[in-house]
């Protein structure tokens, strides 16, 4: 059965307040450089699975998503399938 | 002489005020209590579990999401539906929101800094775990968390509100909920809420550290009073 790579990329969602991309763009504030505006902080998180195709291996990520690794209340998702040999 | 129900602490690894639940209920309540083991598949002849603080699993992921996986906390759904009661304090709030026995999520505090302080709480009475104060009592509980910001969307707010479930609101000492007093940036200054058949609370602030006369402070025994009283008529 052919292995799949997954990376998953987690971001709160717009109307959730990230208090640490605030942080952020504040520390940059006093850096005296104020082109950069913006900032929200995600996690990525990478790991592989066996699916017999690619549809099917979607189906799984979706369903991980939904039980454990993201939160939908606060947090919005993407990924991208990648075949393991690459 | 109280009546006697028949409490559980759940226990995961990285529990850390299990013990201090345990003592309030044994030693100072006098009632019945175990402990119940994560990875444990049976809850039998129990009336109410509390869901201790800590960090469980090492708060890993989003805190509390990994607990909500647990062999145990699978059964705790069910335990729900048969109308338990179910106390989530601090972790446990977040472990009760993670299993969606709880609606609404606990987002990082606004000033991103870990508090431990007292604060006072404005009380809605109308539930088994608060009908022994009175409505609009205003007690002081200390609360211990980084991640005691309360989050939902408007809907979910607005059913809370009209389903009365907002329990324990942050208030200043004259029962005014202004934003001044918010320590965590929750909306409406929530600090405790209910699920919509009232048999599941979750609350940031820890009433076990305020039920001893040792600690200056038993503002937070009413709370387990309350549900054995609940159980009593």
């Amino acid at each position: 059965m052919p292995s799949y790579k997954i990376n998953l990329n987690i971001m709160p969602i717009p109307s959730v307040l990230d208090p640490q991309g605030e942080a952020i763009e504040n520390s940059l504030k006093n850096s005296s450089n104020p082109s950069a505006s913006g900032f929200r902080v995600g996690k990525k998180i990478t790991f592989t699975v066996r699916a017999s195709n690619k549809r099917k291996c979607k189906e799984i990520v979706k369903d991980l998503c939904q039980k454990l690794l993201v939160n939908e209340v606060i947090e919005e998702y993407s990924f991208e399938i990648y075949d393991e040999k690459n | 002489m109280m009546k006697k129900i028949n409490f559980a602490v759940l226990n995961f690894p990285g529990s850390n005020c299990e013990r201090d639940c345990f003592h309030v209920l044994t030693k100072i309540l006098k009632q019945k209590c175990k402990y119940i083991w994560h990875d444990s598949s049976s809850i039998s002849g129990v009336d109410c579990i509390v869901v201790p603080g800590g960090f469980s699993y090492g708060d890993y992921l989003r805190t509390g999401s990994i607990a909500s996986q647990s062999k145990i906390a699978k059964k705790l759904k069910q335990f729900s539906l048969n109308g338990g009661s179910i106390i989530g304090i601090c972790n446990g709030f977040q472990i009760l929101t993670e299993l969606k026995l709880l609606p609404g999520t606990l987002l990082r505090n606004k000033s991103l800094r870990f508090i431990c302080k007292d604060v006072n709480l404005k009380v809605n009475n109308d539930s088994r775990f608060s009908n022994l104060y009175e409505n609009n009592e205003i007690i002081k509980i200390p609360i211990a968390h980084a991640e005691g910001n309360f989050y939902a969307d408007k809907i979910t707010i607005n059913k809370m509100k009209k389903n009365n479930q907002i329990i324990f609101s942050y208030s200043d000492s004259n029962g005014d909920l202004n934003s001044n007093i918010n320590p965590n940036g929750s909306i409406l200054n929530i600090a405790g809420i209910t699920n919509k058949s009232k048999n599941v609370i979750g609350m940031m602030p820890h009433p076990e550290r305020a039920s001893e006369k040792i600690f200056g402070n038993t503002d937070g025994l009413k709370l387990f009073k309350s549900v054995i009283n609940f159980y009593s008529n």
